[in-house]
């Protein structure tokens, strides 16, 4: 009788076991997913190949480019978000491509693709030695503004390769719902 | 009673064999892992440029087919709209074409500077200094169509700080011939 | 010896009746999951759901002018233009909108890829991005010669999500299946009125 209670136990501690084996086990996704280096606006934050610090952040209803010489303003169904951030390559000469914007319900926001890179977009091209300033520019939905990350990395399928996320912290929001600072028009052909 | 004899014979010899089998595994499972990982290692060694061929100043050496020799590394100071404390470099190679099969040998073609703590800049698209026709870069050249025997100029451009000009060394990495490159001393070393 | 012919005989017997109820019972699911159902004509001034997207049909005109939200349009042709309002309902910005509406394959030819413009700065194909409604332009250049159609048909796909694809365990929307027919009219210029709901 003990003899059968006890095979019964030790098949359902097995069976538990498996399962509990099955659940935990990481998926391929996670395994070769990138490897995250956080820090928080102003920090330096060291990845693999590049240290990037974003220097500040801000709001705006609409922006001022340049395309082909002539001034045109990009307006927005969101608002907009201009970061500058400050690149330095580690070893060797390297390129950084991607960047993200994730608000604080998980939503991601990739870089615009409403500007180009000579308004000083990603991607950027870093030497060693020479720390290089960038913007990356978001369009967002204002409730994704505050205690956001910022997620930086050198490709966009950076598996097994570091991405810098960066928390960007609280963000007052004004009586309109958008963040408290939003400026109507930043000229993005400033230098930066 | 032979049968009886016959199967402890049999089973001292299953036992040996079994005792053997066990040591040879201490041999098959890191031959196994080597031959697994065979591939794999030599993907990453020949995806990076790891070790130096030193050619001494002045010297020419067989590289991809080709005989490289650095002909002249120079800043050019007095540039407007650079980045603080930064210098252009120009390198310059003579290159006499031997294998002509340049799509192949020179594919993944690199130039870069190195410097004394092992830092090394890649070609930059920010400082384009006016150049003759006859002056090309690694990666037009593979498309030149150049002939068994030609000589072929090459430029590359680098912006590197003012800091790291006292040691840098221009260096040369085709796929090829990965892991090696060439490493080329300066004139005062 | 007889008997023991006879048990196996039997086991025999067993195992071809359960392969046989087997097969039959998967026949039969097969069939079911094939079969075809009409899809659905969705009204025009409804609001559809594709999965990724929630698209609410504008307009749908036929235009001679050579610049249509910039697109780069053979000089001298006509464009099939659709507007519309898409919003992007999955967590990350995408792009994946070039297989959500296929026009019926008698108005455009299958092999005709459309431009699809963000109407509010002419941005060729950009990524669309989560929770953000935009103005889209889908404009088709129709064959010279060809005569504008009265009504454009559209079948509306829907892509499902996974939380892992089965190549590589990452998140995704696969698996296109059509889920309606949209039979929008094509006014005759840039003027025509946007649907109302």
């Amino acid at each position: 009788m003990t003899r059968k209670l006890a095979n019964i136990i030790l098949l359902f501690v097995a069976v538990s076991l498996c399962y509990g084996l099955q659940v935990s086990k990481p998926r391929y996704g996670d395994l070769i997913g990138p490897i995250p280096s956080r820090g928080r606006l102003g920090d330096t934050v060291v990845g693999r190949s590049f240290e990037v610090r974003v220097e500040k952040v801000k709001f705006a209803h609409n922006l001022k480019v340049d395309r082909f010489g002539e001034a045109k303003i990009l307006t927005t169904g969101g608002v907009w978000a201009v970061v500058t951030v400050e690149f330095a390559a580690r070893a060797q000469s390297m390129t950084v491509a991607v960047a993200s914007w994730r608000g604080p319900t998980g939503l991601t926001y990739d870089q615009t693709e409403r500007l180009s890179f000579t308004d000083g977009l990603l991607p950027v091209a870093v030497d060693p030695g020479l720390p290089k300033k960038a913007r990356l520019i978001f369009e967002m939905r204002p409730a994704e503004a505050s205690n956001a990350n910022l997620l930086i990395s050198e490709k966009l399928m950076s598996a097994l390769d570091s991405q810098a996320e960066i928390s960007l912290g609280p963000v007052a929001t004004g009586s309109d719902g958008l963040p408290a600072g939003t400026v109507e028009m930043l000229d993005m052909t400033q230098p930066i | 009673m032979t049968a009886r004899v016959l199967d402890r014979e049999s089973g001292r010899s299953e036992q040996k064999w079994g005792r053997r089998s066990l040591w040879s595994l201490l041999l098959l499972v890191p031959l196994a892992l080597a031959i697994e990982a065979y591939d794999s290692v030599k993907a990453l060694l020949s995806d990076d440029d790891l070790f130096p061929r030193r050619v001494a100043w002045g010297e020419t050496a067989r590289f991809g087919g080709s005989d490289w020799k650095l002909t002249d590394l120079r800043g050019a100071f007095g540039m407007s709209n650079l980045p603080p404390d930064s210098v252009p470099v120009l390198a310059d190679f003579q290159v006499k074409i031997g294998n002509p099969d340049l799509q192949n040998l020179w594919l993944g073609c690199r130039i870069m500077l190195i410097d004394k703590d092992g830092r090394r800049w890649s070609p930059t698209s920010i400082v384009s200094l006016k150049t003759t026709d006859n002056v090309q870069t690694c990666i037009s050249a593979i498309f030149s169509g150049a002939k068994s025997g030609d000589t072929l100029n090459l430029r590359e451009t680098f912006l590197v700080p003012k800091e790291a000009t006292k040691t840098i060394q221009p260096a040369v990495g085709v796929a090829s011939e990965r892991p090696h490159f060439l490493l080329f001393q300066l004139e005062k070393d | 010896m007889l008997e023991n012919a006879g048990s196996r005989l039997k086991a025999w017997l067993m195992a071809g009746i359960g392969t046989a109820a087997a097969i039959a019972v998967a026949g039969v699911m097969g069939a079911f999951g094939a079969r075809h159902e009409p899809v659905p004509v969705l009204a025009p001034a409804s609001r559809i759901e594709t999965g990724q997207w929630l698209l609410r049909p504008l307009k749908a005109y036929v235009t001679a002018e050579k610049n249509v939200y910039g697109a780069p349009l053979k000089s001298g042709g006509k464009a099939l233009v659709l507007e519309l309002e898409m919003t992007n309902r999955t967590a990350k910005s995408t792009k994946d909108y070039f297989e959500v509406l296929q026009p019926n394959p008698a108005i455009i030819d299958p092999a005709t890829k459309p431009f699809i413009v963000l109407t509010r700065d002419s941005t060729l194909s950009p990524e669309l991005h989560p929770g953000m409604p935009e103005r889209m332009a889908y404009i088709w250049q129709l064959s010279d010669g060809a005569a504008p159609p009265a009504s454009l048909d559209l079948t509306i796909i829907h892509k499902t999500y996974k939380q892992r694809d089965n190549l590589y365990g990452l998140p995704g929307w696969f698996n296109p299946t059509p889920i309606g027919v949209l039979m929008l009219p094509v006014g005759s210029g840039p003027d025509t009125a946007d649907i109302q709901p």
